[in-house]
């Protein structure tokens, strides 16, 4: 029997390159003991690959510059396509100025979810600080945009129409509430759906060991069933991403609910 | 694509400014397009995403507020509470979205 793996192990921060920012290092375990842990991980490892990767995706499929677009280059027009038609759709022409940002947004996130698809990688967006951190930047950016758009006019976000005066101050709490929910709700639904999705793998995998040669096809007829349904989830999860922020952005660019 | 040759480059710029000017008329009243296409699998994650949500930022408030001003359960009660309806909130408007995207009414 080989040894035994937790399916949650694919999900393991290992640091590949030591470093510690104003702090001493734990000379038995290696980690910092105080000071900021920056270490190089295997998760910033693959941020670098797909960084590279987006780049390389469009510096080479644009290389050519055809006016029939060979297979590489289409690919790469159909997703700038794609989200600019997003934006124009979701929030309108003016919205242009956000482009490339909410393009970032997308291509990083999409990278990011199929690079994790191949085996022996690693999912970055399966932990929830990466998409935590990449929902209040986005959150913390509308927020900015509204008030420089409209300035204090912004807050009337806050305050909903029809409601009678006595439950003002009530429904203006709950309100609030619930803008200040959007950064969890972005960041839990792609960090859930890219966590349950690899997790399932893992654990069908397992099956197929543990029921070797006879019994273990039907788990692996499922797996290659699942990979094929989470290339799907790896796609749809970076639209979704893509799209709320549209969504959000739209409520700070022309103020209306 | 021989008969095409006449439709040099210069041609092209022209016709896709002609056909940004017709599309950007058709696009300006649209300020909301539609929204997030989902399975029935993905509203129903989405809807529970949203109530969780509610409560986790409500309690998560009110912990923190209670930790400063040293009322101990009092405003964790509250927002709780608080947090509960804003994430209700948010599931209706996401039902909303969900009827609309169906093509049922607005419930307006």
């Amino acid at each position: 029997m080989a040894e035994s793996h937790s399916p949650l192990d694919v999900f393991k921060i290992d640091r590949l390159v030591h470093l510690c920012l104003g702090g001493s290092v734990d000379p038995e375990s290696g980690r910092c003991a105080s000071g900021l842990d920056a270490s190089f991980t295997n998760s910033s490892l693959l941020m670098v690959i797909v960084l590279v990767g987006v780049t390389a995706f469009f510096l080479l499929g644009m290389q050519q510059r055809a006016l029939v677009p060979s297979r590489w280059q289409s690919m790469a027009e159909l997703s700038y396509e794609f989200i600019a038609n997003m934006i124009r759709e979701n929030v309108g022409p003016e919205a242009r100025r956000y482009f490339p940002f909410i393009f970032t947004l997308f291509m990083f996130i999409l990278f990011c979810n199929l690079l994790g698809l191949i085996p022996y990688s690693f999912t970055v967006t399966s932990h929830i600080i990466v998409t935590f951190a990449m929902a209040i930047v986005v959150f913390i950016g509308i927020t900015i945009i509204g008030f420089v758009r409209h300035g204090a006019h912004f807050l009337k976000l806050f305050v909903p129409s029809g409601v009678p005066v006595f439950l003002l101050p009530l429904m203006v709490v709950i309100e609030v509430l619930s803008y200040l929910t959007r950064p969890i709700s972005l960041s839990v639904r792609l960090f859930a759906n890219m966590m349950a999705g690899h997790t399932m793998l893992q654990v069908f995998g397992g099956f197929v060991v543990s029921l070797g040669v006879l019994g273990g096809w039907a788990p692996l007829a499922f797996i290659v069933a699942l990979t094929g349904l989470e290339f799907g989830i790896a796609f749809l999860q970076a639209y979704v991403f893509a799209i709320l922020t549209c969504i959000y952005l739209n409520d700070a660019v022309n103020l209306h609910h | 694509m021989t008969e095409d040759d006449s439709q040099k480059p210069k041609d092209f710029a022209e016709r896709l400014r002609a056909l940004r000017g017709a599309t950007q008329g058709e696009t300006d009243s649209v300020g909301r397009g539609r929204g997030t296409p989902q399975t029935p699998a993905g509203w129903v994650f989405r809807l529970s995403v949203e109530l969780v949500a509610g409560l986790v930022v409500g309690g998560g408030i009110g912990w923190f507020l209670d930790r400063w001003l040293d009322t101990k359960p009092a405003m964790l009660l509250i927002f709780f509470a608080l947090g509960a309806a804003a994430g209700m909130l948010n599931v209706i408007r996401a039902a909303k979205e969900m009827n609309r995207d169906l093509g049922g009414s607005d419930g307006k």
